[in-house]
């Protein structure tokens, strides 16, 4: 195990010294994320984007996503994404302090922190899967579908209860001969889906359930991936190796879920 | 191993550190975990505030898309120990992403991202329901 010493000789070739001084496993983890934070760096992108094209038509976050388990009912926009933000950071933290305990070749704190990451990686998904049924399910009052356009009702700003005579449409408030016409020959749709979106724009619904759809994936691989290095420090197979960096390299992954939460709850909730 | 004459050394093993390491190792890490925490929460706490406090959308823009930085350069850096790599490697990983940004932004100014350009390409678009329902009145 300490064949490599301090006064190892970094020579990677004849040429000299090995330029990233890195294992090849732990580069080619980087790589790939490089190429997967791309991607998702496109989809923001488009996001933004149609965002600014369909400016006047685009849902504004808060009230949309303003549900709170076991609080029904109260307009707490912020909340929950925030407390979801908090879980995955935390299971940053507890992975981190995996790699770090790895690095002190400590078996029993690497399985005690990897236990941790993956109860907060599951407690994200659950929460995303409950995010996801609020917006599907959609408000108890729906909006109007009228000419391939969606109007909502006019919502009080104080009491956040809404009138259901009157309509707006792109934030402006019609009159209540306009809005009459509109609920008559309207049809009456609840939440969002591929094909409507009772909040504003369709295009909103699409991003939202591709993007965040296409992030808990990538959770949810990260705690099956998690699960496994789990069961191979459990099983001591790091033990025998001498080293713990595959909990590093499952460990870079993991964080990099965590960042395009970042920009997602940035771009998504906060915006 | 020894007939392969393999010069790689075992970078992996390299990482190992002792306890007394370990430990400003660990508060570093737990000073992240504070940082992040507070700055998602002075973000919740303005993203409730802001329709009340009337602030503009183009400070918003800029007050969030900071903090966001400043969050992903502490997750990156701490958490994902890009502080501790060779500077190749920090440049090898940080420079496509630079060079995205820039492309981003000249896309968002000079490029197409100019939505009056393309409104002319198109002609004119009328999505002005409300003004068809005046004639109601």
């Amino acid at each position: 195990m300490s064949e490599v010493s301090a006064d190892v000789k970094l020579a990677g070739w004849d040429g000299g010294t090995s330029p990233l001084r890195a294992s090849y496993g732990k580069l080619f983890m980087w790589f790939f994320l490089i190429s997967d934070a791309l991607t998702f760096s496109g989809f923001l992108s488009a996001y933004g984007f149609f965002r600014h094209r369909y400016s006047g038509e685009w849902p504004v976050p808060s009230t949309v996503f303003h549900h709170f388990p076991f609080l029904e009912g109260h307009h707490l926009p912020l909340l929950y994404v925030g407390l979801m933000t908090f879980i995955l950071i935390m299971s940053s933290v507890t992975m981190v302090l995996a790699v770090e305990a790895g690095h002190r070749n400590n078996k029993r704190q690497v399985l005690v922190w990897m236990f941790a990451t993956i109860i907060g990686g599951l407690m994200f998904v659950g929460s995303q899967a409950w995010e996801w049924s609020n917006f599907i399910k959609g408000s108890e009052d729906g909006a109007i579908l009228y000419e391939n356009h969606i109007y909502n009702f006019e919502v009080d700003h104080v009491t956040h209860h809404s009138n259901k005579e009157i309509v707006v449409y792109k934030q402006e408030v019609l009159s209540k001969e306009a809005s009459a016409i509109v609920i008559a020959g309207g049809e009456p749709i609840h939440g969002a889906n591929l094909h409507h979106n009772e909040y504003g724009h369709i295009a909103f619904a699409d991003f939202f359930f591709f993007i965040t759809g296409f992030h808990g994936f990538h959770v949810f691989s990260g705690v099956c991936i998690n699960i496994t290095i789990f069961i191979m420090a459990f099983k001591g197979v790091m033990e025998r190796r001498g080293h713990y960096e595959m909990i590093e390299k499952v460990g870079l992954y993991w964080h990099f879920v965590d960042l395009v939460w970042v920009f997602v709850f940035t771009f998504f909730y906060l915006l | 191993m020894d007939e392969f004459n393999d010069p790689f050394p075992n970078y992996e093993m390299l990482a190992h550190h002792d306890e007394a390491h370990g430990k400003i190792a660990r508060k570093k890490l737990w000073f992240v975990f504070w940082l992040l925490l507070i700055i998602t929460l002075v973000e919740v706490f303005v993203g409730i505030k802001a329709p009340d406090w009337g602030l503009s959308p183009l400070f918003l823009k800029f007050f969030f898309i900071g903090f966001t930085i400043v969050k992903a350069f502490y997750i990156v850096y701490t958490f994902m120990h890009l502080g501790e790599e060779e500077r190749w490697t920090k440049w090898l990983i940080i420079a496509p992403f630079t060079i995205f940004i820039l492309y981003l932004i000249f896309m968002m100014t000079i490029g197409e991202g100019d939505f009056q350009k393309t409104r002319r390409i198109d002609g004119p678009i009328e999505t002005n329901v409300s003004a068809k329902h005046s004639d109601h009145k």
